[in-house]
C-alpha cells in the first residue's frame, strides 16, 4: 500500500541531492545521533523519577514540565533529520523489517511519553498508586530502547 | 609502536574468533549505540545543570547523585562494547582518522571531569542551590557538552574512513 509513496520519495530531487553529494548525509546522521542522546536523556530523567529514582526531590509534574521543552524539541530535530535519511534510502527502508519495527515503536513511544506519562504527571502524586507510575516508566524505557536498537539494525542488517 | 600493539592484538586467537563471528559486531555496535544514549543523555543533563541550561531549580549534588548511578551502568556497557569492537578489528581502527579524534576527545572529557571533581567540586556546598553555578563550573559544563557532542559525531564518522583530510591519508597508516 505504501510502496508507491516510498518509490516517489526515492525518486525525488531531494533524495538525489543526498545520494550525489558527499557531506550532507554524514552531517545529518551526526545531528540525528547526537539528538538521540538528548532525547533519550530527556525521556530517562522523567522515567527514572517515575521509578522512584533519580531526581526524587522534584515532584513528577514539576520535573515533567522542566524537561518537556528538551523532549519536544529534540523529537522535532529527530524527525527533521530522519526524513532526509529515510527519503534518500526509501526503498531500503521500505523493505527493512527494522525500519517498520522502529516506526511502530516510535508510535507507541509517543503515546506513552506524550500521552500517558503527561496524564500521570497532571495528577497529584500517589493518585495512581505506587505501581502504575513504575509500569509506565519501565514501558517507556523499553519502548525507546527498542526504537534505538531497531534503528541501528536498519543500517547493520538491511 | 602503537602499530605493533594493534597488530599484536589482531593476531590473538580470541580477536580472530570475535572478528569472524557472525553477529559479534552487530551485537556490540547495537549495544554500544543504545548505551551511548544512556551515558551521553544523562551526562548531558548533568552538564546542562552545571552550565545553567537545564534543571536549574534542582541542587547540583542532587542532580549528580540522581543521574550518575544509571549513567555509570551505561558507561560500563558502552566501554566494554567499544573495547570489544577495537579488540576484534584493531587494524580496521588503527588507520582511521575519526577513531583517533574520538579517542582524543574521550581523554579531554576524562581530564575535564577529573579536574572538576578534584578542584571545582570541592566548594560545591557554597553554590549547590544556585541556579547559575560559578564561572568555572559553567565552563566545565560547556566543555563537557561540546566534547561529548564531538565524541558522538566522530564516533558516527568512523564509518566514513575515506572522508578525512588529505594529510592524514598521506601518512599511509592503512598500508
Ligand atoms: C519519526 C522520526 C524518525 C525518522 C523518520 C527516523 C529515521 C531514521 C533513518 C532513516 C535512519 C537511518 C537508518 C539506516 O539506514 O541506517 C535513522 C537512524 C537512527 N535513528 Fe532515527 N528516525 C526518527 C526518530 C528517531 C528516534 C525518536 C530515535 C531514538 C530515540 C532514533 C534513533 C536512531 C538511531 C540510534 C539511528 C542509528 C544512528 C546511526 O548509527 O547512524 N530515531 N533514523
Amino acid at each position: 500500500m505504501l510502496q508507491p509513496f516510498f518509490e516517489w520519495m526515492q525518486g525525488l530531487r531531494f533524495s538525489a541531492f543526498f545520494l550525489e553529494s558527499v557531506w550532507p548525509t554524514p552531517i545529518v546522521q551526526v545531528i540525528h545521533l547526537s539528538t538521540v542522546a538528548l532525547f533519550i536523556g530527556s525521556v530517562l530523567v522523567v522515567d527514572l523519577r517515575l521509578l522512584g529514582r533519580g531526581l526524587i526531590d522534584q515532584s513528577i509534574s514539576e520535573l515533567t514540565r522542566k524537561v518537556q521543552p528538551f523532549l519536544l524539541w529534540s523529537f522535532v530535530v529527530l524527525v527533521l533529520t530522519g526524513i532526509p535519511q529515510m527519503s534518500s534510502t526509501a526503498l531500503k527502508q521500505y523493505y527493512s523489517p527494522f525500519f517498520w519495527w522502529k516506526m511502530g515503536m516510535v508510535f507507541f513511544g509517543l503515546i506513552v511519553t506524550f500521552g500517558v506519562r503527561r496524564y500521570i504527571a497532571s495528577k497529584e502524586e500517589g493518585y495512581f498508586g505506587l505501581v502504575w507510575p513504575k509500569v509506565i516508566g519501565l514501558t517507556s524505557i523499553a519502548l525507546w530502547t527498542s526504537v534505538t536498537i531497531g534503528a541501528r539494525l536498519i543500517g547493520l542488517l538491511s | 609502536m602503537l602499530r605493533e600493539l594493534f597488530e599484536w592484538v589482531e593476531a590473538f586467537p580470541s580477536s580472530l574468533s570475535l572478528r569472524e563471528s557472525l553477529n559479534g559486531y552487530v551485537y556490540c555496535l547495537t549495544a554500544h549505540v543504545a548505551s551511548m544514549g544512556l551515558v551521553a543523555g544523562l551526562i548531558g543533563f548533568w552538564d546542562m545543570r552545571l552550565a545553567g541550561l537545564a534543571l536549574r531549580g534542582i541542587r547540583v549534588t542532587k542532580v549528580q547523585s540522581g543521574l550518575f548511578p544509571l549513567m555509570f551502568v551505561g558507561l560500563g556497557i558502552n566501554a566494554i562494547t567499544g573495547i570489544l569492537m577495537v579488540y576484534a578489528q584493531p587494524m580496521r581502527y588503527y588507520p582511521n582518522f575519526w577513531f583517533w579524534m574520538k579517542m582524543g576527545m574521550l581523554v579531554v572529557v576524562a581530564v575535564n571531569a577529573a579536574y572538576f571533581h578534584m578542584n571545582i567540586e570541592k566548594s560545591v556546598d557554597k553554590w549547590d542551590s544556585d541556579p547559575i553555578a560559578p564561572l568555572q563550573a559553567r565552563v566545565a559544563g560547556y566543555v563537557s557538552l561540546a566534547f561529548w557532542f564531538g565524541i558522538i559525531a566522530t564516533g558516527r564518522m568512523v564509518a566514513y574512513s575515506g572522508l578525512v583530510p588529505q594529510w592524514w591519508l598521506d601518512l599511509g597508516l592503512g598500508s
